[in-house]
């Protein structure tokens, strides 16, 4: 068995799914990643998605993806799986400067934020730079 | 307003707690760390932006921030500002 498949099983296993695979209609939350350094969208950044768990104060990983041409990545998570609580979108920005020949101040941009009503859409950008970042939380 | 600072030991992979302190009226916290101590290496600072905002009776989005970078060149100076209201925030690499 090819030890990508195997990391599909796992990831099924371990409840983990990537943007891809989740296909759904629409996530209440979304994501768009904006290069102001270049003003081009951040496209082919990889980014994951976290849930604390509140008794062991542990992160589980729900979602990875990589942003798409236009920076976005639709699918992150599911209405049903989005529950009130802690989140974490980590964007691997360093991975991104560096694939274009750049250094950057941050190695990674972690965003935390809580939802408690989760029947509203959420919308977490991040507008970066090398030496810059700016996030909102819109809808 | 709260704050930390941190050092990744690289070797174990875990934050190394350096300064903790709290903002002055001016939104500052001189003495965060001695040029000595200021080794090249990756940091985060925490800022309890959470705890913040409930002191003034409000919540927020965000219930703290935690901003990463890296210094590989500790002979310069470094300004880490932190922009931020309920729902949002903004940081840049200052000097």
């Amino acid at each position: 068995m090819s030890t990508s498949r195997l990391q599909h099983i796992k990831d099924h296993l371990l409840g983990e799914y990537t943007c891809a695979e989740m296909a759904a209609p629409y996530s209440p939350l979304t994501t768009h990643v904006l290069n102001t350094g270049m003003g081009v969208p951040g496209a082919h950044m990889a980014l994951s998605l976290h849930r604390m768990d509140p008794s062991t104060s542990l992160w589980n990983l729900l979602t990875t993806g990589t942003t798409n041409d236009d920076g976005r990545c639709p699918g992150l998570i599911t209405r049903e799986t989005f529950t009130p609580a802690v989140y974490k979108m980590r964007f691997e920005t360093g991975q991104y400067w560096e694939s274009l020949g750049e250094t950057s101040f941050y190695p990674y941009v972690e965003i935390v934020f809580t939802i408690t009503d989760h029947s509203q859409k959420f919308h977490v950008p991040l507008l970066c730079s090398r030496f810059s970042y700016t996030t909102y939380r819109g809808s | 307003m709260a704050l930390s600072l941190h050092r990744l030991d690289s070797l174990l992979v875990i934050w190394n707690l350096v300064t903790v302190g709290t903002t002055d009226e001016d939104g500052r916290c001189p003495g965060l760390i001695t040029t000595k101590a200021f080794t090249p290496g990756m940091y985060k600072m925490r800022f309890e932006t959470g705890q913040y905002w409930e002191s003034l009776g409000h919540n927020s989005f965000y219930p703290y921030v935690e901003i990463v970078f890296t210094i590989t060149n500790p002979n310069e100076r470094f300004h880490l500002p932190l922009l931020l209201s309920r729902f949002s925030y903004s940081t840049y690499r200052g000097s």
